[in-house]
């Protein structure tokens, strides 16, 4: 008798736990299905991938598949001879803007030489009205011209920057004949690939927007690359 | 005996609740709705681009209903290899064709690549990805109809300004300019995390390899509870409109912390991406 009303007492206490285990798990997954309906819909997408599931091309006849391969492979070969088409003819230079770095390439695209350089600052500089941008160009130039110990014309934000009058434009004091260094790449807008004399500052962004490069990698750069080059700058 | 029915009637409401949100926001969307909707082929448009011969037209045209015959299945698995070659070359010729730079998403050889004109700019290994089921359980075929022709960005949150300048006030004089004169310092990185959503429904989400640094953890936590809270707001309003939307496809990628940087700001405001997977 005693037994018997123990087990009652064991099963009234499960049944109340019960009672209250159910309710509550179904409020939570209801709740979670809510917060986390994208966890779910993913399980949903691959429950229903075992009973969608179909063949490759259905409906293909053997002679179907194999006239579409016969298409697909032509177009390949046109596809890759016009992609071939945009590949630079002559060596080339891509600049990494983030990183200050250079890569030149041959025309199959193999690094010949990698090395630092310096690119533009990103910096704003605010002369009264005037707004001017330092930071280098992204897209893909073209070397319009090479120059040998080329002097640099001053520009006006060269005497902004530096608290000087701007003189006028035929000035003797535009003229500076050592900041370019020994080689200078024209690459269109007044930008360059030249050399510096701050070589330690090579591998930061310090340039007004030209590409600053060591004299090695300068000289192995001049020497390679020729008008019509492109230049790659990310 | 009371509390037993009460708690009879609360579970079959609790149960019948269940079913209703599972249905309304997990399995309509799932089993009712396309999340991957098909490419609308700009034919015309390719034409000019890539030559007549080249554009990949749908192949209803290729065989009939009679001849339907289910070929083997190394034959098909040939044929879909060489159609994702096709699509991919179809598609960077396309972009090549263009002045701006634009990403390649290599999924089979866990690469993200930035190209411009056809020439591999930057390459950086994705070092994982999390693709969602929605995209990996989509019929072979049918995916390859989907990312057939490169996606175009929509819209884009990041944690990193895309364009940043330091403001400078010019210098009086040559005084004040020697002043201003400082040793230049290599700036810090921001901690990266990108949500960027793309036309076709798919979104792409960077993440960098490292560990962000508190003030980071937070502001990605920050953009990452935006998504969440936009997924169970539509939840909830799917509970009495009866319309919810899949859940976006995504592909989630994590590369280091340079990487993601450079592919964001290398970008143009408005790029194109092709997968390859």
């Amino acid at each position: 008798m005693e037994i018997e009303e123990k087990q009652e007492k064991q099963d009234r206490s499960f049944l109340r736990i019960a009672m209250w285990i159910i309710p509550a798990f179904l409020l939570c997954l209801s709740v979670l299905m809510i917060l986390y309906t994208p966890v779910f819909q993913d399980y949903a997408y691959k429950l229903k991938s075992m009973y969608t599931s179909k063949p490759l091309f259905e409906g293909k006849s053997p002679e179907a598949i194999e006239n579409l391969m016969v298409k697909s492979r032509r177009n390949i070969l046109s596809t890759e001879e016009k992609l071939e088409k945009l590949k630079p003819v002559k060596p080339y230079i891509v600049v990494n803007t983030a990183e200050n770095r250079f890569s030149l390439r041959n025309v199959n695209g193999d690094t010949i030489r990698t090395g630092v350089c310096s690119t533009g600052k990103n910096e704003l500089l605010i002369a009264g009205n005037k707004r001017i941008v330092f930071k280098t160009p992204k897209g893909i130039f073209t070397v319009r011209n090479k120059q040998q110990n080329r002097p640099w014309i001053k520009p006006d934000w060269a005497f902004i920057e530096d608290g000087l009058p701007i003189p006028s434009a035929r000035s003797a004091e535009r003229i500076d004949y050592s900041t370019l260094g020994d080689y200078a790449l024209e690459i269109g807008n007044g930008y360059m690939l030249h050399g510096t004399l701050y070589q330690r500052f090579l591998g930061l962004p310090v340039t007004h927007g030209c590409v600053r490069l060591g004299d090695k990698d300068l000289e192995v750069i001049y020497n390679t690359l020729s008008k019509g080059s492109k230049v790659y700058i990310y | 005996m009371k509390n037993k029915i009460a708690f009879w009637i609360i579970t079959v409401i609790l149960t019948a609740g269940v079913v209703y949100i599972a249905y309304t926001t997990v399995f309509q969307p799932v089993f009712t709705k396309n999340p991957l909707p098909r490419t609308v082929s700009h034919v015309s448009e390719e034409r000019k681009k890539v030559g007549k011969d080249e554009v990949l037209i749908p192949d209803e045209d290729t065989t009939s209903t009679s001849d339907a015959v289910n070929s083997t299945k190394d034959v098909q698995i040939k044929l879909l290899e060489l159609r994702r070659k096709e699509v991919l070359l179809r598609s960077r010729l396309v972009l090549g064709s263009e002045d701006s730079t634009y990403l390649v998403l290599d999924l089979i050889n866990n690469l993200a690549v930035l190209e411009l004109k056809g020439i591999p700019l930057h390459e950086c290994h994705i070092q994982h990805v999390t693709i969602s089921n929605s995209i990996k359980m989509y019929p072979a075929d049918a995916l390859l109809n989907w990312m057939s022709e490169p996606f175009a960005l929509r819209n884009v949150d990041a944690t990193i300004p895309k364009i940043s300048f330091i403001e400078k006030i010019a210098p009086k004089d040559t005084l004040e300019a020697n002043k201003m004169v400082t040793e230049p310092k290599e700036s810090k990185l921001g901690d990266v995390f990108l949500v960027l959503d793309f036309e076709r429904n798919l979104r792409l989400i960077i993440s960098q390899s490292e560990q962000p640094d508190l003030e980071g953890e937070k502001i990605i936590s920050n953009l990452r509870q935006k998504f969440n809270k936009i997924e169970i707001s539509r939840s909830i309003k799917a509970l009495t409109k009866f319309n919810r939307e899949p859940v976006k496809p995504q592909i989630e990628i994590i590369i280091p912390k340079m990487d993601a940087t450079i592919l964001y700001k290398s970008l143009p405001l408005n790029p194109r991406m092709i997968l390859k997977m």
